[in-house]
Protein backbone atom coordinates (compact mmCIF):
# COMPACT_ATOMS: atom_id res chain seq x y z
CA UNK A 1 0.00 0.00 0.00
CA UNK A 2 1.45 3.33 -0.98
CA UNK A 3 1.83 5.77 1.89
CA UNK A 4 1.88 9.45 1.13
CA UNK A 5 2.82 11.96 3.77
CA UNK A 6 5.97 10.17 4.88
CA UNK A 7 9.36 11.76 4.50
CA UNK A 8 11.86 10.28 2.10
CA UNK A 9 14.50 8.07 3.68
CA UNK A 10 16.32 6.44 0.79
CA UNK A 11 19.28 8.21 -0.74
CA UNK A 12 18.56 8.34 -4.46
CA UNK A 13 21.24 6.91 -6.73
CA UNK A 14 23.62 9.43 -8.28
CA UNK A 15 24.67 6.96 -10.97
CA UNK A 16 23.80 8.17 -14.47
CA UNK A 17 20.71 6.49 -15.83
CA UNK A 18 19.88 5.89 -19.49
CA UNK A 19 17.52 8.85 -19.29
CA UNK A 20 20.18 11.10 -17.71
CA UNK A 21 22.50 10.35 -20.63
CA UNK A 22 19.72 11.19 -23.10
CA UNK A 23 18.86 14.40 -21.25
CA UNK A 24 22.54 15.42 -21.24
CA UNK A 25 22.42 15.45 -25.02
CA UNK A 26 19.76 18.17 -25.14
CA UNK A 27 21.45 21.16 -26.78
CA UNK A 28 18.76 23.74 -26.18
CA UNK A 29 20.30 26.22 -23.66
CA UNK A 30 16.89 27.65 -22.79
CA UNK A 31 15.87 24.21 -21.46
CA UNK A 32 18.97 23.63 -19.34
CA UNK A 33 17.35 24.79 -16.09
CA UNK A 34 14.15 22.84 -16.78
CA UNK A 35 16.07 19.67 -17.56
CA UNK A 36 18.16 20.00 -14.41
CA UNK A 37 15.06 20.65 -12.30
CA UNK A 38 13.40 17.62 -13.86
CA UNK A 39 16.39 15.36 -13.14
CA UNK A 40 16.48 16.51 -9.50
CA UNK A 41 12.74 16.04 -9.11
CA UNK A 42 12.84 12.60 -10.71
CA UNK A 43 15.72 11.52 -8.45
CA UNK A 44 13.80 12.76 -5.41
CA UNK A 45 10.62 10.95 -6.51
CA UNK A 46 12.47 7.69 -7.27
CA UNK A 47 13.98 7.71 -3.78
CA UNK A 48 10.71 8.45 -1.99
CA UNK A 49 9.19 6.05 0.55
CA UNK A 50 5.79 6.27 -1.12
CA UNK A 51 5.34 3.44 -3.59
CA UNK A 52 2.96 5.57 -5.64
CA UNK A 53 5.52 8.36 -6.08
CA UNK A 54 8.31 5.93 -6.95
CA UNK A 55 6.11 4.00 -9.36
CA UNK A 56 5.01 7.17 -11.16
CA UNK A 57 8.57 8.46 -11.46
CA UNK A 58 9.75 5.13 -12.88
CA UNK A 59 6.91 5.14 -15.40
CA UNK A 60 7.71 8.65 -16.60
CA UNK A 61 11.36 7.69 -16.97
CA UNK A 62 10.58 4.45 -18.82
CA UNK A 63 8.24 6.25 -21.21
CA UNK A 64 10.68 9.07 -21.91
CA UNK A 65 13.19 6.41 -22.91
CA UNK A 66 10.58 4.69 -25.12
CA UNK A 67 9.90 8.09 -26.69
CA UNK A 68 13.59 8.71 -27.26
CA UNK A 69 13.87 5.28 -28.91
CA UNK A 70 10.79 6.05 -31.06
CA UNK A 71 8.92 3.03 -29.66
CA UNK A 72 6.07 5.35 -28.75
CA UNK A 73 5.35 8.79 -30.22
CA UNK A 74 4.59 12.13 -28.58
CA UNK A 75 0.82 11.51 -28.77
CA UNK A 76 1.31 8.26 -26.85
CA UNK A 77 3.57 9.97 -24.31
CA UNK A 78 1.04 12.75 -23.68
CA UNK A 79 -1.72 10.17 -23.36
CA UNK A 80 0.34 8.23 -20.77
CA UNK A 81 0.95 11.44 -18.79
CA UNK A 82 -2.82 12.00 -18.71
CA UNK A 83 -3.29 8.34 -17.73
CA UNK A 84 -1.02 8.88 -14.74
CA UNK A 85 -3.09 11.87 -13.69
CA UNK A 86 -6.28 9.82 -14.04
CA UNK A 87 -4.70 7.00 -12.02
CA UNK A 88 -3.81 9.51 -9.33
CA UNK A 89 -7.49 10.48 -9.22
CA UNK A 90 -8.46 6.82 -8.72
CA UNK A 91 -5.86 6.48 -5.99
CA UNK A 92 -7.02 9.62 -4.18
CA UNK A 93 -10.71 8.71 -4.55
CA UNK A 94 -10.00 5.30 -3.07
CA UNK A 95 -8.00 6.52 -0.05
CA UNK A 96 -8.36 8.94 2.85
CA UNK A 97 -7.48 12.18 1.04
CA UNK A 98 -5.35 13.92 3.66
CA UNK A 99 -2.68 11.20 3.70
CA UNK A 100 -2.28 11.33 -0.06
CA UNK A 101 -1.71 15.05 -0.52
CA UNK A 102 2.07 14.79 -0.80
CA UNK A 103 1.92 11.88 -3.28
CA UNK A 104 -0.49 13.82 -5.46
CA UNK A 105 1.53 17.06 -5.36
CA UNK A 106 4.94 15.55 -6.14
CA UNK A 107 3.60 13.27 -8.87
CA UNK A 108 1.78 16.12 -10.61
CA UNK A 109 4.95 18.23 -10.44
CA UNK A 110 6.97 15.45 -12.13
CA UNK A 111 4.32 14.96 -14.82
CA UNK A 112 4.00 18.65 -15.65
CA UNK A 113 7.73 19.14 -16.12
CA UNK A 114 8.11 15.79 -17.99
CA UNK A 115 5.89 17.11 -20.76
CA UNK A 116 8.31 20.02 -21.34
CA UNK A 117 11.36 17.76 -21.32
CA UNK A 118 9.72 15.27 -23.73
CA UNK A 119 9.65 17.83 -26.54
CA UNK A 120 13.35 18.56 -26.19
CA UNK A 121 14.19 14.85 -26.09
CA UNK A 122 12.62 14.31 -29.50
CA UNK A 123 14.84 16.87 -31.23
CA UNK B 1 -34.04 -4.99 38.23
CA UNK B 2 -36.50 -4.49 35.37
CA UNK B 3 -34.62 -1.43 34.13
CA UNK B 4 -31.32 -3.37 34.18
CA UNK B 5 -32.95 -6.06 32.04
CA UNK B 6 -34.23 -3.48 29.55
CA UNK B 7 -30.80 -1.83 29.39
CA UNK B 8 -29.16 -5.17 28.79
CA UNK B 9 -31.59 -5.99 25.97
CA UNK B 10 -31.01 -2.59 24.37
CA UNK B 11 -27.27 -3.14 24.57
CA UNK B 12 -27.56 -6.63 23.07
CA UNK B 13 -29.70 -5.26 20.24
CA UNK B 14 -27.14 -2.52 19.55
CA UNK B 15 -24.29 -5.04 19.48
CA UNK B 16 -26.28 -7.37 17.20
CA UNK B 17 -27.11 -4.48 14.88
CA UNK B 18 -23.45 -3.42 14.75
CA UNK B 19 -22.27 -6.95 13.96
CA UNK B 20 -24.94 -7.35 11.28
CA UNK B 21 -24.01 -4.03 9.67
CA UNK B 22 -20.31 -4.98 9.66
CA UNK B 23 -21.22 -8.20 7.90
CA UNK B 24 -23.30 -6.31 5.34
CA UNK B 25 -20.48 -3.82 4.71
CA UNK B 26 -17.99 -6.67 4.16
CA UNK B 27 -20.41 -8.43 1.85
CA UNK B 28 -21.06 -5.18 -0.05
CA UNK B 29 -17.34 -4.47 -0.46
CA UNK B 30 -16.55 -7.97 -1.70
CA UNK B 31 -19.36 -7.65 -4.25
CA UNK B 32 -17.91 -4.31 -5.32
CA UNK B 33 -14.41 -5.84 -5.59
CA UNK B 34 -15.82 -8.53 -7.85
CA UNK B 35 -17.39 -5.86 -10.07
CA UNK B 36 -14.01 -4.10 -10.34
CA UNK B 37 -12.26 -7.37 -11.27
CA UNK B 38 -14.90 -8.05 -13.89
CA UNK B 39 -14.40 -4.56 -15.38
CA UNK B 40 -10.63 -5.09 -15.35
CA UNK B 41 -11.00 -8.33 -17.34
CA UNK B 42 -13.24 -6.62 -19.86
CA UNK B 43 -10.89 -3.63 -20.15
CA UNK B 44 -7.78 -5.81 -20.70
CA UNK B 45 -9.61 -7.97 -23.25
CA UNK B 46 -10.60 -4.78 -25.07
CA UNK B 47 -6.93 -3.76 -25.33
CA UNK B 48 -5.95 -7.27 -26.46
CA UNK B 49 -8.57 -7.16 -29.20
CA UNK B 50 -7.99 -3.67 -30.60
CA UNK B 51 -4.50 -2.48 -29.62
CA UNK B 52 -2.76 -4.95 -31.90
CA UNK B 53 0.16 -3.74 -34.06
CA UNK B 54 -0.53 -4.27 -37.75
CA UNK B 55 -4.16 -5.33 -37.28
CA UNK B 56 -6.68 -3.67 -39.61
CA UNK B 57 -9.06 -1.42 -37.66
CA UNK B 58 -12.64 -2.71 -37.69
CA UNK B 59 -14.80 0.30 -36.79
CA UNK B 60 -18.03 -1.72 -36.48
CA UNK B 61 -16.56 -4.26 -34.07
CA UNK B 62 -14.78 -1.48 -32.17
CA UNK B 63 -17.93 0.63 -31.72
CA UNK B 64 -19.93 -2.42 -30.63
CA UNK B 65 -17.32 -3.25 -27.97
CA UNK B 66 -17.15 0.36 -26.78
CA UNK B 67 -20.95 0.41 -26.43
CA UNK B 68 -20.78 -2.84 -24.47
CA UNK B 69 -18.12 -1.33 -22.22
CA UNK B 70 -20.10 1.86 -21.69
CA UNK B 71 -23.11 -0.18 -20.61
CA UNK B 72 -20.99 -2.22 -18.17
CA UNK B 73 -19.39 0.84 -16.57
CA UNK B 74 -22.71 2.73 -16.37
CA UNK B 75 -24.32 -0.27 -14.71
CA UNK B 76 -21.48 -0.48 -12.18
CA UNK B 77 -21.77 3.24 -11.40
CA UNK B 78 -25.54 3.05 -10.98
CA UNK B 79 -25.88 -0.27 -9.16
CA UNK B 80 -22.82 -0.78 -6.97
CA UNK B 81 -23.98 -1.15 -3.38
CA UNK B 82 -20.72 0.16 -1.94
CA UNK B 83 -21.60 3.80 -2.54
CA UNK B 84 -18.28 5.15 -1.23
CA UNK B 85 -16.74 3.56 -4.32
CA UNK B 86 -18.91 5.42 -6.79
CA UNK B 87 -16.28 8.11 -7.61
CA UNK B 88 -13.78 5.31 -8.31
CA UNK B 89 -16.16 3.72 -10.82
CA UNK B 90 -16.59 7.11 -12.48
CA UNK B 91 -12.78 7.39 -12.69
CA UNK B 92 -12.51 3.90 -14.21
CA UNK B 93 -15.11 4.81 -16.81
CA UNK B 94 -13.07 7.93 -17.67
CA UNK B 95 -10.00 5.70 -18.13
CA UNK B 96 -11.94 3.37 -20.41
CA UNK B 97 -13.20 6.34 -22.47
CA UNK B 98 -9.65 7.72 -22.81
CA UNK B 99 -8.24 4.32 -23.81
CA UNK B 100 -10.97 3.81 -26.40
CA UNK B 101 -10.36 7.28 -27.88
CA UNK B 102 -6.59 6.75 -28.04
CA UNK B 103 -6.87 3.29 -29.60
CA UNK B 104 -9.36 4.55 -32.17
CA UNK B 105 -7.08 7.44 -33.10
CA UNK B 106 -3.97 5.28 -33.40
CA UNK B 107 -5.43 2.04 -34.82
CA UNK B 108 -7.36 3.83 -37.55
CA UNK B 109 -3.99 5.22 -38.76
CA UNK B 110 -2.14 1.92 -38.26
CA UNK B 111 0.05 3.45 -35.52
CA UNK B 112 -0.30 0.94 -32.71
CA UNK B 113 3.12 -0.24 -31.52
CA UNK B 114 3.96 -3.19 -29.23
CA UNK B 115 5.27 -0.72 -26.63
CA UNK B 116 2.00 1.24 -26.69
CA UNK B 117 -0.12 -1.88 -26.15
CA UNK B 118 2.15 -3.17 -23.42
CA UNK B 119 2.27 0.16 -21.54
CA UNK B 120 -1.51 0.54 -21.82
CA UNK B 121 -2.03 -2.80 -20.11
CA UNK B 122 0.42 -1.89 -17.35
CA UNK B 123 -1.54 1.31 -16.72
CA UNK B 124 -4.85 -0.53 -16.63
CA UNK B 125 -3.62 -3.08 -14.11
CA UNK B 126 -2.14 -0.36 -11.92
CA UNK B 127 -5.31 1.72 -12.00
CA UNK B 128 -7.54 -1.23 -11.10
CA UNK B 129 -5.17 -2.19 -8.27
CA UNK B 130 -5.51 1.35 -6.94
CA UNK B 131 -9.30 1.13 -7.34
CA UNK B 132 -9.19 -1.92 -5.09
CA UNK B 133 -7.06 -0.05 -2.55
CA UNK B 134 -3.94 -2.16 -3.23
Amino acid sequence: MPSGGKKKHKKPSRRKSELDSALDQIDDESLAATTEEFQDLLREAKGDTSELIRQNAEEVERRLILLKKRKIDKEDFDYFVENQKRDLRVFVDGQPAQSQERAEKLTLQVLEIAAKVAIALMI
Amino acid sequence: MKSTLVSRNVLLCAVAFFIASCGTATFTKSGSDATIESLRSFHLAFIDEFAVPGKKFNATAFNAKVNEGNAKFQEAIANDKFTARRPVFVDLKAQFDADAAHIKSKASRGKITPALASEMKKDINKTYDHALGR
